[in-house]
């Protein structure tokens, strides 16, 4: 150990100035290189490749697409689907704001109190999302069908109004993207909440904070890189989300991924899908730059 | 939050057809329209494929036919409960397997139309074969006009059609769809009706209005496929849809619009419609003939029942086709000529009931000659019913008066037509 600490030291003095310079600069970019690069790969390249889709015309019968410099198709489809965005970015915020208050209490709970059993308390959280996306949803379909089960049972008692139903519903859609969202939320808030340090909490009361403030100026602050992770995290995914439309929506409430999974895989519209997946893809890049700014991000040399 | 008030959706169609005119004349700008104009090509955008060699141009002919072996299996892909079960197996198959010791891998994968062309379609696109040795599709889907006129179907071999030459019935020999049934063989026949749950719908009358009634508000299903909902919207509108103009189509597609934002419509469906009506989630819905009367022979679900509304029902014809690069074509053409024995056939529609192909099935159902008469009498149980109510059914061997005053479906005449219908309809479906 003693030996290895002065050949360390002079290997890094050895090197001219002028090399260090350089080295030093560059030492961020080249280090960032692997991630910029998956980030160009996977991420701009297809991008790129999606939004020169969009300026081509596609035949629906052959599938065959032309590149005919169309700048029209996106503004034009955007319009089209407007609804269908505003519905989209109301039903991902209502739904991960119900997460966000749903696994708040269970994350903390589970962090201070959970003790020795907290790894069986978390696999408890997260069985139910073992099973399939597609086939929970399908359950949930089940049991809120008018004539399921559950429904049956409510409307023999009079326990609803008559008439009164769930499924096809705005509510049933956001339900079942808070339901099936809600592992996104509460991992990433109790990652938060548990690396808290429990003397601060001592700390806090030390000094007369009563529980409401020690929560609000303490806690809280504290867990805000986790609520924003959980944020992202179930808001994104839930913006672009179809499955839990279509399976519980109804009529009046398509969300913009329901669309675009028709234009792909129904109406062969590859250039209308593009130009919707373009803009979901920038709507999600605006709202996660405005996020990190707002909460201060870091730039890469911050991090260095 | 509950649900949105759509009133503001109303948007008139115009405005959504104003919205996407571009697409036409874009493609009108490349010259690639050309065709469209000239004779009745699906295909304006394809119109330099077209006129190309079709990539079927070798495949079907007599020469090719002859070279074909048989390898003993077969791929068929269908749609769901479109042929006879009996505890998991489908006796009409195993008779084949066991007669011709083909082997047969059927499986329920058709869901519509579209979808399902554009599972198969860049399969075709890139030369290779699909998986499917026999698929059905509809016709009064543009895409079974695709494939068609891209020639991505092999030419039915005429020397192994002994069956059907006997005993094809008038309404699916030689189609308007597919003259001299050159790549087709009609599986079924049927109508696109209204189907109700009497225990919820007291007074349905004999109108497609049933469809538009406000006090079903929210428990009325329709068909998710814009070809099947825009003629529910031509019938309502009072309009012959076979001779209906653009014209037509925007008052038909006013009246569904209003349809949907008045709430009457709970969604739009595809195959899944029957599960939904059968539990009740809706009242009404656009219905397939025999899956209501297949429901109805369940004795659970006697109460659905199947209206043809007087303004006339929609006939269409599911065909069998061989998609070109099949792996076993002469396979497929043994298969699709065994379902017109008037044996197979009864056997088949005793399960089904949609309308038989082969007329003369009406006697096998009622004194069966040969294997037919133990399979017949082994689905008995199941089925619940004797055979000779499918056989004096109207719904089965419609009687010739019925078929004509059936209606028929629009038949495009240009891509640009099948666009403008499109734009009309699919934001109905897809719209918020």
């Amino acid at each position: 150990m003693e030996q290895s600490v002065p050949a360390h030291h002079s290997r890094s003095v050895k090197p001219p100035r002028h090399r260090g310079l350089w080295a030093k600069r560059l030492a961020p970019y080249l280090l960032s290189l692997p991630a910029g690069l998956w980030l160009a790969l996977l991420f701009l390249v297809p991008l790129f490749l999606m939004l020169s889709e969009t300026l081509k015309s596609c035949s629906p019968a052959s599938g065959v697409c032309t590149m005919t410099w169309n700048w029209g198709e996106l503004p034009h489809t955007v319009n089209l689907y407007r609804t269908q965005f505003i519905t989209s970015l109301l039903f991902a915020l209502f739904a991960t704001v119900i997460d966000l208050v749903i696994s708040f209490p269970i994350a903390y709970w589970i962090a201070f109190y959970g003790g020795r059993r907290k790894n069986f308390f978390l696999i408890m959280l997260l069985v139910p999302f073992f099973v399939s996306f597609v086939i929970r949803t399908l359950v949930w379909e089940f049991i809120l069908s008018d004539n399921g089960f559950l429904f049956s049972f409510l409307h023999h008692h009079h326990l609803v109004p008559a008439g009164f139903h769930v499924l096809g519903t705005s509510v049933a859609v956001v339900a079942g993207l808070a339901y099936n969202y809600l592992p996104f939320t509460a991992l990433p808030l109790y990652v938060a909440i548990e690396r808290i340090d429990h003397r601060v909490l001592d700390a806090a009361h030390d000094l007369y904070a009563n529980r409401r403030v020690a929560f609000m100026k303490v806690i809280l602050p504290l867990t805000i890189p986790g609520i924003f992770a959980a944020f992202l995290l179930t808001f994104i995914p839930a913006f672009g989300d179809y499955i839990n439309q279509e399976i519980l929506g109804g009529t009046s409430n398509t969300m913009i991924g329901t669309v675009i999974q028709n234009s792909f895989l129904v109406n062969a519209d590859y250039p209308a899908g593009s130009s919707l997946s373009v803009v979901l893809l920038a709507i999600s890049l605006i709202g996660i730059f405005a996020y990190a700014r707002v909460l201060g991000s870091r730039t890469i040399e911050e991090y260095l | 939050m509950t649900e949105r008030d759509n009133s503001e959706g109303v948007i008139d169609p115009s405005f959504w057809r104003g919205l996407t005119q571009p697409r036409v004349t874009r493609r009108q700008a490349l010259g690639l329209a050309g065709a469209g104009a000239a004779s009745a090509m699906l295909l304006g955008a394809d119109a330099g494929l077209a006129g190309a060699a079709l990539p079927n141009a070798k495949v079907g002919t007599k020469a090719w036919w002859a070279k074909q072996k048989l390898h003993y299996q077969l791929n068929f892909a269908n749609w769901p409960y479109y042929i006879d079960v009996l505890k998991g197996h489908h006796p009409s198959l195993d008779h084949f397997t066991k007669t011709t010791h083909i082997k047969v891998n059927y499986s329920e994968v058709i869901q519509d139309n579209p979808s399902f062309y554009q599972k198969i379609r860049p399969s075709l696109a890139a030369g290779q074969s699909t998986g499917y040795d026999i698929v059905v599709m509809t016709n009064n889907s543009v895409q079974l006009g695709y494939l068609i006129e891209l020639g991505w179907l092999i030419p039915l071999d005429r020397a192994k059609m002994t069956n059907f030459n006997k005993y094809a019935g008038p309404l699916i020999k030689n189609p308007s769809w597919d003259p001299g049934n050159k790549y087709t063989m009609a599986w079924q026949s049927g109508w696109t009706a209204v189907g109700y749950n009497s225990h919820m719908v007291k007074n349905p009358g004999t109108s497609i209005e049933l469809l538009f009634d406000k006090k079903y508000k929210g428990k009325v299903g329709m068909f998710n496929d814009p070809i099947e909902l825009g003629h529910a919207g031509l019938l309502a509108v009072g309009v012959e849809p076979a001779t209906s103009t653009e014209r037509d189509w925007a008052k038909a597609a006013k009246k569904l619009q209003l349809q949907k934002s008045d709430g009457i419509v709970a969604a739009y469906y595809d195959q899944s419609y029957i599960q939904h009506l059968k539990n009740g989630d809706i009242a009404i819905s656009q219905c397939y003939s025999g899956d209501i009367f297949q429901a109805d022979l369940n004795s659970k679900y006697k109460n659905l029942v199947m209206m043809l509304p007087h303004e006339g029902a929609m006939l269409w014809t599911d065909n069998m086709c061989i998609p070109l690069y099949a792996q076993n074509p002469l396979d497929a053409m043994t298969a699709m000529d065994y379902f017109y024995s008037p044996l197979t056939q009864s056997v088949v529609e005793y399960y089904n009931d949609y309308i038989c192909p082969v007329p003369s099935a009406k006697q096998q159902l009622l004194h069966p000659t040969g294997w037919n008469k133990a399979a017949l009498a082994a689905l008995k149980p199941e089925i619940g019913l004797p055979t000779t109510v499918t056989a004096n059914s109207s719904t089965v061997f419609p009687t010739p008066a019925r078929i004509a005053t059936s209606k028929s479906y629009y038949t495009f005449k240009s891509q640009a037509e099948i666009d403008a219908w499109n734009n009309l309809f699919l934001p109905i479906i897809q719209g918020a």
